[in-house]
């Protein structure tokens, strides 16, 4: 009897656990927006605690003050955005206005509104040709380019000095025979920092595979496994477990606490990094660096440029009031003001004459032309890039087979091409 | 009859509330848990339509599905079995007077009332290869020659997981079981005492038989709270590729959010197992152990 009831109380216990877990589900409380445009829901993805905020917490209220449209704004932090936006989409109250590193899978499931249909002629005109072109799915733009950034080539200065190295690697050799003499400098330093575990790894990889010749696709098809790449990836394989001129684990190492970390110690003579990685270590005062170009195994270097988007989510009397919104973001002086705040570079034309002369920005700004994107233009993408985070550390692992994981890779992306 | 009628109203008027409470916070969501994973979802989470039992099935097909759920047995014995075996020490302690035990006290409370993902990544900085005070203890005292990457090796990083989770489940299964033997009445002791019963045999004859009720509260409670633990095993193991460090809790999210699966709904259904597979160890491990009482 007594066990029964144990039994039974348990049972509510566990119950009540996974309704605990479950309650994570529940819908968002529904709007009160009976008059149609009387308030929109604006999701932003937050780039710092100091500036997105503030900025997008202004932009609303002025654009509230302007049109009566009151604005529930919520930033949201990079690590829970993806499973935020799902749960909204999947309780039928997506966003009016969001703000995400991916849009094509939105648009193919024919929840966004086209550029024609929120914003301005003038504001669609500005955008810098690379960023739209980046913003497509099938020839119309739904992925409207909100920021941008280019990833680029730092080196420690003192330990290229004590090392005797007198400046950047250019090529492939010159950057093995650097890491090589600054693995050797002992004490604990290590020669290139490679973060190919999940959080960035794509990334990572994307850089070094084009800076071979490489490419995730050719043509229409994806080519994750060509001759090119498979030789890259044994290249990196090779700089961890033949050359050991990396840091421990790379296949299991994040770019944020660890790559950059190590890099910001003064442990490490190179790494890949980027502009918010420089206000970091300008900030801390400890490290002498460098910015330069990537070295190249096929003469042009190329860096990855990162382009973030917003999407207007179609909804019932929504159209105008997104339309205000956005037109308001993409004045000149609003749009550039942020992007300046958060050390990210234009993507419309006007806020690159504007921020040519900022001389902190150069070496990205220079490398914007030979920056390639991902193919964020495709809605297989979004599952390819998910893939190669969770697979392609294990490659550069001891006993890694690089050829058997991007055939993985590829076998993957064929797959998801092909599913609905 | 009408007396008993009325007071059946009046029964059903107390019930009211948290019936309603229950409905809310605990039936509403198992439906809509269980609603999910028969639904179709674009990678959005777009409802796409019914998918039947269509999500259950490819979740069985899944490769590292066996890895998982072999990782998840480990993991729950392991810190549930080694936790009750410390907390039993502990509380045995903590039961004795002996100067500053209130201090002592306070002190196992801590690990309890921080944040389970401040404490997780606490310890990722203490397990770091590079700057880790774990390594440079160890190494210092010459205890290993080279430092360990316990969070990337795959031989040390499920121990690593383990000790933490143990670690914070220390405090509230000891203060179950010092409730327990606080409970075992003195005289009982000084009866065996006068029988010449030694301090190992009135432990095995009385201290551990009238602490069973305090002990089954523990260990379901324990096997309940770490299988459903997520921050520790998240945090420490997010630098590894792939699944084979995942417990089927992190794994479902994985599943949801995090691989290129990223299906809503297969994750659902994995949720929905996940919560019979709990509820069926907890009634076998009840089951069994009223039978042995039963027998005894």
């Amino acid at each position: 009897m007594v066990t029964w009831r144990a039994l039974v109380r348990l049972a509510v216990v566990a119950i009540a656990t996974l309704a605990v877990n479950a309650c994570d589900r529940r819908p968002e409380a529904p709007k009160t927006s009976a008059g149609g445009e009387r308030s929109i829901t604006v999701v932003i993805a937050e780039y710092s605690k100091d500036h997105t905020k503030p900025f997008w917490q202004a932009l609303s209220e002025h654009y509230t003050k302007q049109s009566g449209v009151k604005v529930d704004l919520r930033v949201v932090d990079w690590n829970s955005i993806d499973q935020q936006v799902s749960a909204m989409v999947q309780n039928n109250r997506p966003p009016d206005v969001l703000n995400l590193n991916s849009f094509s899978s939105y648009a193919k499931d024919h929840l966004l509104y086209a550029a024609d249909e929120v914003l301005s002629p003038k504001t669609a005109e500005d955008f810098l040709e690379a960023f739209a072109r980046g913003g497509r799915y099938q020839g119309k733009l739904y992925g409207f380019p909100i920021l941008s950034s280019a990833r680029a080539f730092f080196y420690n200065k003192d330990l290229f000095a004590r090392a005797g190295i007198p400046g950047p690697p250019k090529t492939w050799n010159d950057f093995t025979t650097a890491a090589r003499k600054i693995q050797a400098l002992g004490a604990g330093t290590i020669g290139y920092a490679l973060p190919l575990g999940p959080e960035e790894a794509q990334a990572e990889w994307a850089i070094w595979m084009w800076n071979n010749g490489g490419d995730w696709k050719s043509g229409d098809a994806w080519a994750i496994n060509g001759e090119r790449n498979v030789q890259t990836l044994r290249f990196l394989a090779d700089l961890a477990n033949r050359h050991k001129v990396t840091q421990v684990n790379p296949g299991k190492t994040n770019r944020t606490d660890g790559a950059f970390q190590l890099f910001k110690d003064g442990k490490v003579g190179m790494v890949i990094g980027f502009s918010p990685l420089a206000a970091q270590l300008d900030a801390e005062g400890k490290v002498n660096y460098g910015v330069a170009e990537m070295p190249t195994n096929v003469g042009q270097a190329v860096t990855l440029g990162v382009e973030d988007y917003l999407m207007a989510f179609k909804k019932k009397d929504n159209q105008g009031a997104v339309k205000g919104f956005l037109d308001l973001y993409y004045q000149p002086e609003q749009i550039t003001r942020w992007i300046s705040a958060e050390g990210f570079l234009p993507v419309t034309k006007s806020g690159l004459q504007q921020m040519a002369s900022n001389p902190k920005l150069k070496p990205y700004l220079d490398a914007l032309p030979n920056a390639r994107l991902a193919p964020t233009t495709d809605p297989a993408w979004d599952r390819v890039k998910l893939d190669v985070q969770q697979t392609i550390g294990l490659a550069v692992q001891p006993g890694g087979n690089p050829k058997q994981v991007l055939d993985q890779l590829q076998k993957n992306a064929v797959a998801a091409a092909g599913s609905r | 009859m009408r007396r008993r009628g009325s007071s059946r109203w009046q029964a059903l008027l107390w019930l009211g509330p948290s019936l309603a409470l229950i409905a809310a916070v605990v039936a509403y969501p198992v439906g809509a848990l269980v609603s999910a994973s028969l639904s179709r979802y674009s990678i959005t989470g777009f409802h796409q339509g019914w998918a039947g039992m269509g999500n259950y099935r490819r979740l069985l097909e899944q490769a590292a599905l066996p890895t998982v759920v072999a990782t998840t047995a480990v993991w729950v014995t392991a810190v549930v079995g080694v936790t009750i075996v410390i907390s039993l020490a502990l509380a045995q302690l903590l039961n004795e007077r002996f100067p500053g035990r209130r201090l002592v006290r306070w002190a196992l409370i801590v690990p309890w009332a921080a944040s389970l993902i401040m404490t997780a990544k606490l310890f990722v900085w203490i397990y770091d290869y590079y700057f880790g005070i774990l390594n440079h203890v160890l190494v210092s005292l010459g205890l290993v020659a080279a430092p360990v990457d316990w969070l990337g090796d795959d031989a040390t990083v499920m121990g690593a997981m383990v000790a933490v989770g143990i670690f914070v489940s220390l405090p509230f299964t000891t203060y179950v079981l010092l409730a327990g033997l606080q409970a075992i009445p003195g005289e009982v002791y000084e009866a065996a005492r006068v029988d010449g019963a030694s301090g190992w045999r009135r432990y095995r004859s009385i201290t551990l038989p009238l602490l069973r009720p305090a002990l089954l509260v523990a260990t379901v409670l324990n096997v309940i709270y770490v299988f459903n633990s997520f921050p520790i095993v998240w945090t420490l193991n997010d630098r590894n590729p792939g699944f084979g460090h995942d417990t089927m809790i992190t794994y479902m999210y994985k599943i949801a959010f995090k691989s290129a699966l990223r299906d809503v709904g297969l994750a659902a259904a994995l949720g929905v197992i996940n919560v019979l597979v709990i509820l069926l160890a907890v009634l076998v491990y009840l089951s069994t152990v009223s039978w042995r009482e039963a027998e005894a």
